[in-house]
């Protein structure tokens, strides 16, 4: 069967001479629900830059169900879908705008694009707020939006760059139980997160990456079953000293 | 069971994208009707009580036109690039400064749908701008058009060239200090000595020549003539220079785009 998401070897060096990437190869099979853990400047944030093309692999290969994302990017990028880390949203538009517009760039005919559009507000309570500017929505809203223009072309690779930094637990459930759901209707998920308790609840796979390369994976029963738990066996993983080390 | 939503293409071209790119800076435009079209309206009506009532009674004609109708298509015409300029590299420009260019990056669109989808925009502000200069010229008795083609090629052709211009010099700035460079030391100093309130004999004769190197002369001259049909060149010069210059551009932006200058990490 095709997986998701192929990398291999990917390194990306940026034009400064910085090396974010160094060697990383990964595979997530259809369905999946990924956790990609590391620290800080690991490379997560690259890695998910070069995979949509937001940045542009140095060397290495990535493909999505089969499809070169370097080479046929077009067709790549139309099954996926990015929710960033950072707000890249034009702060002018307002909530409504900023989904359609994506739908538009996504092919989507009017007809469709509004009933997906309809849906995506609904479910992440955005009614009262379409129509107001980005820049006028409180962060928790603002992140609402950026989820549901991700999710507009109902992508088969879902990939979200730490989607509940700084939001409140209402909208932490509500994402949850939202990205359960899909899952379980086949969509695969790429999600990173600070968050361990995050990833030990949604994901059943596991990847830790430090200083560009893929330094532990496997599922998450395996990870998080080791001695004090995935915690722990991320910051050994890492390189950081766990609490029983630390304490001696 | 994924659905997944049905990209229409027709001819291999994501028309909905185009369209939505469209939508999207016209939305912008509609922000900033002031800036946007107001502005160049109001300057051309100066000029035209300039060159019409104040200035143009003591000035004889040239070629047989009045001085006013001599110079409102070179006013239009240096309305037409700026509008072009300030388009699409303020655009491109707010668009990375902002980040929301990821926004085209991640989704199945081809480089060179997002110039074109760049450049409809461009034409349209241009076209608006022009057209009611136009408008306002032909209410005050001050020009007509002697060809309606030639009038909409030069005002087509110009404002793509320098709406690709703008895009080259949007993706190359790194500070707004940088986007106003070329209009300050390029796009302004050219423009007024490419003829716009003087012919090419009222220079001295050992200073024609740069006129004659100057490609505004050749823009501002081309529409003279669908305008008032006056011209000072042969035309043919002129397209010939304006579709060389559109190849040239245009072949410069696909590439910058292509390899993610300024675009992508």
């Amino acid at each position: 069967m095709t997986p998701a998401l192929s990398i291999s070897h990917l390194r990306k060096v940026y034009r400064s001479g910085t090396v974010a990437v160094e060697d990383l190869s990964l595979t997530i099979p259809e369905g999946e629900f990924f956790g990609f853990l590391g620290p800080n400047g690991a490379g997560k944030s690259t890695t998910i830059h070069c995979i949509t093309g937001v940045a542009e692999p140095s060397s290495g290969k990535i493909e999505i169900f089969g499809i070169d994302a370097v080479k046929n990017y077009r067709e790549a990028r139309r099954l996926v879908g990015l929710c960033p880390q950072e707000f890249n949203v034009d702060p002018f538009a307002n909530a409504r705008q900023i989904v359609d517009w994506m739908g538009g760039y996504f092919g989507m005919g009017a007809r469709e694009r509004k009933e997906r559009i309809d849906y995506l507000i609904e479910r992440f309570d955005l009614i009262p707020h379409q129509k107001k500017q980005f820049r006028e929505l409180s962060g928790g809203l603002k992140r609402r939006v950026v989820l549901a223009r991700a999710l507009i072309n109902d992508p088969k690779l879902i990939i979200l760059d730490e989607p509940t930094a700084g939001v409140d637990v209402e909208l932490r459930r509500v994402l949850w139980r939202y990205l359960t759901e899909i899952n379980k209707d086949g969509r695969t998920i790429l999600l990173t997160s600070h968050y361990l308790e995050e990833v030990e609840r949604l994901c059943r796979h596991v990847a830790i990456v430090s200083k560009g390369r893929v330094v532990r994976e496997g599922t998450k029963d395996e990870i998080a079953g080791s001695p004090g738990g995935l915690e722990n066996a991320y910051l050994i993983a890492t390189g950081a000293e766990p609490d029983h080390v630390a304490g001696q | 069971m994924w659905r997944g939503n049905k990209m229409s293409q027709t001819m291999g071209i994501n028309w909905i994208g185009l369209y939505t790119m469209v939508r999207r800076e016209a939305s912008r435009m509609a922000r900033i009707p002031i800036q946007a079209f107001i502005a160049p309206w109001i300057s051309a009506l100066l000029f035209i009580f300039i060159f019409g009532s104040v200035v143009g009674g003591r000035i004889s004609q040239i070629g047989g036109h009045r001085y006013l109708e001599f110079v409102l298509p070179g006013v239009l015409m240096l309305n037409i690039v700026n509008a072009a300029f300030i388009q699409a590299s303020t655009a491109i420009y707010f668009s990375r400064f902002i980040k929301f260019v990821e926004e085209m990056l991640v989704a199945p669109l081809s480089y060179v749908e997002m110039i074109i989808g760049s450049l409809s925009v461009v034409v349209l502000r241009a076209t608006v701008t022009g057209i009611g200069i136009l408008l306002m010229g032909i209410g005050f008795g001050a020009t007509h058009i002697e060809s309606w083609p030639m009038f909409l090629f030069w005002i087509v052709s110009v404002s793509t060239v320098f709406g690709l211009l703008g895009l080259i010099v949007g993706l190359w700035s790194k500070s707004f200090e940088q986007l106003n460079m070329p209009v300050v030391f390029l796009l302004t100093p050219l423009s007024m000595v490419g003829g716009v309130f003087n012919t090419i004999e009222m220079l001295p004769a050992k200073l024609q020549w740069l006129a004659y190197a100057n490609p505004f002369f050749y823009f501002i001259n081309g529409i003279r003539g669908a305008m008032i049909g006056f011209d000072e060149a042969p035309q043919g010069l002129g397209i010939g220079l304006t579709l060389g210059l559109l190849a040239v551009l245009g072949v410069t932006a696909w590439r910058l785009y292509a390899i993610g200058y300024g675009l992508r990490e």
